[in-house]
């Protein structure tokens, strides 16, 4: 990964997208801190990253990863729970400050109702929607995304992009990594398109999504139209791939 | 629910574990071969005993009771703790081959006669052995892991480790004479027939900072048992807390061992019951393993000294046999709530 330079603001929504294996990832886990660069720098402000101690930089920055799983069960709530970590001490109990931010959490992403509920007996939008809770509870103004629609079904994922366009209005500089060209030309402020390890374009959705730029990256024909609407997203452009027998 | 009930529940639960334990010690100490029964307790307690009795319970009965309590809080935290360190519910005390470095050290010191001609050579050679293994199996796993020790690595050297000491001990016992076969197969299954004082004091000079220590990290193991990744976004110091908990675990399951041998199924079992009973949140789960472990050892071992006295059977045997069919009855029962 080389020659990427990337920012995200209070109040914006990036979306990251580009081939697999085009470091959308990579590129993720050395924005949250997990992967160290070997040269360059991500700065938090005006700190940089890799100083931050671990609570700190948790309490800094949120991160969603892919997935994740457990071979031992815990209730929504123990799950939303775990993002106060980075503000409790080992021997610090639970205060009534931690439970508000939970309690608000759970009500943001919309699961308050399963709180008692077992995390594996969720259906995967709601699962996905308890982890971005989680993420919240840290009280992070930075919040990464690592392809959070993946595997959700039409609903889901309209809801999951709804919320994080919610969460940039409440101030969140959001980052996401996303294989939804569509609902990231609908949803994004701003996309940066990765190939190869590289910076391909970045910039407003319809400057990044053109159809020779895509059509390269991807290596495969596609058409772009404006969204019909209705709706504020009427004319975003949308990436239709097109079958190998088209003319 | 609310938090706020949740943490009183919390409370209330370890405290009845607590009052369990105080409980099952009140059985072990009114129950053994000697007859004396719960009425002679409390005359000893309230001093109206005669000095015979009074002898037998507090310096026969009694630091063995404490012996078993101790034991089975340490089997039961450390597994609870391997369990969340490992992220893996097999997991137990003697997964990564403490066992095995503390029997080689107590075969070598039964084939070459010490253990009969100076007293405390045994839980030496086997605390010896027991930090070896745990020294060299932390080595294998860092040099194998260099970006930081990997838990799946851990377990691997754990295994590999404790296939190979098991061969040493068999090696050496193919050489020796009937009599330190014996008492090594014997030690090996583990037993308080030799519980003093003494060492029941040694055992809590490791336990109980190992025990502090292992607590602290209860929040960072429920992180954990997320995924390293995902502790990591949390704000765990992953690394840290691996290794803080695989030395303050191996600790405590070395000093164990050099007590009273190997004693199984504490360590696998108890954690589990904890955890179907009531949910997995480590700040409840690993206080209760340690308590319910000392209360079910405490138990095993009045078992093992009362069923066919004045004989006794080795505690380790009882602890599976009582142990396996009660935790398959839980088992069956099925999932937490």
């Amino acid at each position: 990964m080389r020659e990427v330079s990337v920012s995200v603001t209070p109040g914006s929504l990036l979306a990251v997208v580009g081939p697999n294996g085009a470091g959308k990832t990579t590129l993720l886990r050395l924005l949250s801190g997990s992967l160290v660069p070997r040269e360059g720098e991500i700065r938090l402000d005006d700190r940089v990253l890799g100083e931050l101690g671990d609570r700190e930089r948790a309490r800094a920055l949120a991160v969603v990863p892919q997935s994740e799983s457990s071979p031992f069960p815990v209730t929504v709530r123990e799950m939303v729970g775990m993002g106060r970590y980075a503000h409790l001490g080992s021997w610090e109990s639970v205060g009534s400050r931690d439970r508000a931010v939970v309690d608000e959490a759970l009500e943001r992403c919309a699961v308050a109702a399963l709180a008692a509920r077992q995390l594996d007996e969720l259906s995967g939008g709601e699962r996905q929607r308890a982890r971005i809770a989680r993420a919240l509870a840290q009280e992070a103004p930075v919040l990464l995304l690592d392809e959070p629609t993946a595997g959700l079904d039409l609903r889901y994922r309209m809801e999951l992009f709804h919320l994080l366009q919610e969460l940039r209005a409440d101030g969140l500089a959001l980052l996401v990594v996303t294989h939804d060209l569509n609902l990231a030309a609908r949803f994004a402020d701003r996309l940066l398109l990765l190939d190869r390890g590289r910076e391909r374009a970045g910039g407003a959705p319809r400057d990044v999504l053109s159809r020779e730029t895509l059509e390269d990256v991807y290596e495969w024909s596609l058409r772009l139209v404006p969204h019909p609407g209705p709706g504020s997203d009427a004319g975003a452009p949308q990436t239709v791939p097109l079958r190998r027998d088209a003319p | 629910m609310s938090v706020q009930a949740s943490a009183w529940r919390a409370s209330s639960r370890v405290a009845v574990l607590g009052l369990a334990v105080l409980i099952a010690g009140a059985i072990s100490l009114s129950l053994g071969a000697s007859g004396l029964g719960p009425l002679d307790l409390w005359r000893t307690l309230t001093g109206a005993a005669d000095p015979a009795t009074e002898t037998i319970l507090l310096r026969l009965r009694l630091p063995r009771a404490v012996l078993a309590a101790l034991v089975g809080g340490a089997l039961g935290l450390s597994g609870c703790t391997f369990q969340a360190l490992l992220r893996n519910p097999l997991a137990e005390p003697y997964v990564l081959g403490i066992s095995g470095g503390a029997a080689v050290g107590a075969v070598c010191v039964f084939v070459s006669g010490l253990a009969v001609t100076v007293p405390w050579t045994l839980s030496l050679g086997a605390f010896l052995g027991a930090v070896g293994a745990m020294a060299l199996v932390l080595a294998i796993a860092s040099r194998a892991s260099p970006g930081g020790m990997d838990t799946r690595v851990l377990i691997l050297s754990g295994v590999i480790a404790g296939a190979f000491f098991n061969a040493i001990i068999l090696l050496v016992l193919s050489l020796a004479d009937l009599q330190s076969f014996r008492s090594a197969i014997f030690w090996m299954m583990g037993n308080l027939s030799a519980a003093d004082w003494e060492a029941a004091a040694v055992l809590a000079v490791f336990l109980v900072p190992a025990s502090v220590v292992v607590l602290s990290l209860a929040r960072a193991f429920d992180l954990l048992s997320r995924g390293e990744e995902v502790a990591y976004y949390l704000g765990a110091s992953v690394q840290r807390v691996k290794l803080t908990a695989y030395l303050a675990a191996s600790l405590m399951v070395a000093a164990s061992v050099a007590a009273v041998g190997v004693i199984g199924f504490v360590g696998l079992i108890v954690p589990h019951a904890v955890r179907l009973a009531w949910g997995n949140d480590h700040r409840l789960l690993l206080p209760a393993s340690f308590l319910a472990g000392s209360a079910f050892l405490l138990l095993a071992d009045t078992v093992a000294r009362v069923v066919v006295a004045p004989a006794e059977l080795p505690t380790g045997v009882v602890t599976a046999v009582v142990g396996v069919p009660f935790f398959v009855v839980l088992l069956m029962r099925g999932g937490r709530r």
